[in-house]
């Protein structure tokens, strides 16, 4: 099957460097923007900065109050994450190991939620968290993203948990631990990998997140990252401040770099796994 | 026995119950709840709903820019489709079956803007179509095409052709990633047999590589066609909120905006579940269309 000779390949190239010019340079040009005063942005568009001057993204952190919206974002990533672990393994655990009635059931009904679409139940959920008090709270949508990427979370883990030997479990039933402690002591810390897997991705969906931030929160000092850029956004219009905005931007995709970096491949395999759930 | 059987179920409860319950609170409750609102109208003040039956059914079946919202959807699955399968089958097939050496550099670029924000994602292509100091036009005027350059996000015609460009940047990778696991899976014997055979690497393509990828391009498009209908209104919000003059509105963003801004709660429901039917249809639709009898070799 080797194909490819020389000449072929020189030919295939040339798209696959076009591409990655595309992906890239857009990127780079966002990051050299965010060093950029203004007028040089005007002026030159496409160049480098005349001096790496960090005073966009001072303006950004202090004046259009990013550092409350970052605060904001780990929260809300840092307690969506925790909470979806803590329903998604025991039931996951539950889901797969367990024999019940309406075990398949239930198990069709969280991962066929993964295809409908959540928008028609957004607007009850406005008047739901509007009566529970977490209408343009933090903590409020941190549940509601849990809950959100509930369905992912169950559908990874239990793949995972079903290459568990079962002999571990009979023999440590035997030694007389509860079941509760099989969860706790052998469960969860063979599904390590699973778990880390789903919490990355989960990571990244909540701190990217945007559209249930925009109709669940609604005080600036409440703003999640990505609210808070696409404030400044609309603001732009009218200051015109492009570097801030770029600064911003930047700002909002570090930690992703981040993590892209160190966990590339588990990133990979997460999302692809998941896509296969449709 | 009785005492185990107990604590068994005790377990079960201890496992499923917590987790149903705020599922059943935070997804299934809003979702039926969604169906109920779409037959109240909301008269002023947020909190008060009156009953009117298949008003809001009515007025949507009259409103003249639902149809567009319809079709606009649908410009962007069909370009969608078309654009990130084409180019992601030919990432796929170039970097699995060509030697490359920088192989994998390619696979880590193309799939980073799989994990940007929509909001970034979509701030920095509106940079990119600014009239005035934006790439493409720069680009344009830089290649002498100057007669080409155009305000994109600011007109009607070309608006909503713009938004199809970024949603193809974003998805790429991860599509090229799901038919390179299919490529990779392929016996290179069929291959060999093939080669024997005298044929070309065109003709592999078509016989051997495609027929055999098929159940992943089957699972990619139902992927594309349901996130497209069920989310391509972050994109819209974020780069035009449906503009100018509605030519860029879909379902969601317009189910946003008379929601959202125009406090018409019920009739946003109503469009609501007018996505919901949409999408199942054409999910039924599109897994009648294509499937295929299973391929062996």
């Amino acid at each position: 099957m080797q194909k490819g000779s020389f000449f072929s390949r020189s030919i295939v190239r040339i798209p696959l460097i076009i591409w990655s010019l595309a992906v890239l340079y857009p990127i780079f040009w966002m990051i050299l923007g965010s060093f950029k005063s203004n007028a040089e942005i005007y002026a030159n568009p496409w160049g480098l900065p005349d001096s790496f001057s960090l005073s966009n993204f001072v303006d950004a952190w202090s004046n259009y109050n990013i550092d409350t919206s970052v605060f904001n974002s780990f929260i809300v990533t840092g307690l969506g994450a925790t909470l979806t672990l803590a329903m998604a393994i025991p039931t996951s655990y539950a889901l797969e190991r367990m024999r019940f009635r309406g075990n398949r059931f239930l198990f069709t009904l969280y991962i066929s939620a993964m295809m409908i679409p959540m928008v028609l139940g957004w607007i009850p959920l406005f008047f739901l968290l509007m009566q529970l008090n977490l209408l343009d709270n933090i903590f409020g949508l941190s549940i509601v993203y849990a809950v959100s990427q509930l369905p992912f979370s169950i559908f990874v883990l239990t793949s995972f948990m079903a290459t568990i030997p079962k002999s571990l479990e009979e023999a440590a039933a035997i030694d007389g631990m509860t079941p509760y402690g099989i969860l706790w002591k052998i469960i969860t810390p063979l599904s390590t990998t699973g778990i880390i897997t789903v919490t990355i991705m989960n990571m990244i969906q909540f701190w990217n997140e945007y559209f249930m931030a925009l109709i669940f929160l609604q005080s600036e000092e409440n703003y999640t990252l990505a609210l808070a850029i696409d404030y400044i956004s609309n603001e732009t219009q009218y200051t015109n401040s492009w570097g801030t905005l770029f600064a911003s931007l930047v700002i909002a995709i570090i930690p992703v770099i981040i993590l892209y970096a160190i966990f590339q491949r588990r990133i990979v395999k997460g999302m692809t796994e998941g896509a296969i759930k449709g | 026995m009785v005492q185990s059987s107990r604590q068994r179920n005790l377990f079960l409860a201890f496992c499923l119950v917590p987790t149903f319950i705020l599922f059943a609170v935070f997804t299934l409750y809003p979702l039926f709840n969604g169906l109920y609102y779409s037959f109240f109208k909301w008269s002023g003040a947020s909190s008060l709903a009156e009953f009117v039956g298949l008003e809001n059914y009515r007025r949507l079946f009259s409103d003249g820019i639902i149809p567009r919202t319809i079709l606009h959807d649908y410009f962007l699955v069909v370009t969608k489709v078309i654009g990130i399968m084409i180019l992601s089958t030919f990432f796929a097939v170039a970097l699995t079956q060509m030697k490359i050496k920088e192989a994998p550099f390619y696979r880590i670029v193309f799939f980073f803007p799989n994990i940007m924000s929509v909001v970034v994602i979509g701030i920095l292509w509106m940079f990119i179509y600014n009239p005035s100091l934006g790439l493409v036009n720069s680009g344009l005027e830089l290649i002498g095409l100057e007669n080409w350059t155009r305000p994109w996000l600011g007109s009607e015609k070309w608006a909503l052709p713009s938004l199809v460009l970024p949603s193809v940047w974003a998805g790429i990778g991860l599509f090229m990633l799901m038919l390179m696991g299919g490529i990779s899976n392929i016996s290179k014997s069929y291959y060999e047999a093939a080669e024997i055979d005298g044929a070309t690497e065109w003709q592999q393509f078509w016989k051997v590589t495609l027929p055999l990828i098929w159940p992943q391009i089957k699972i990619s498009i139902l992927y594309i066609i349901i996130t497209t209908l069920n989310g391509s209104f972050i994109i819209v919000q974020v780069m035009t909120k449906g503009g100018p003059n509605n030519s860029t509105h879909v379902m969601g963003s317009y189910l946003y905006e008379q929601a959202f801004v125009k406090y018409n709660f019920g009739y946003g429901a109503t469009i609501g579940v007018m996505i919901l039917i949409l999408s199942l249809i054409t999910v039924l639709i599109m897994q009648f269309l294509m499937r295929r009898e299973k391929v062996e070799y």
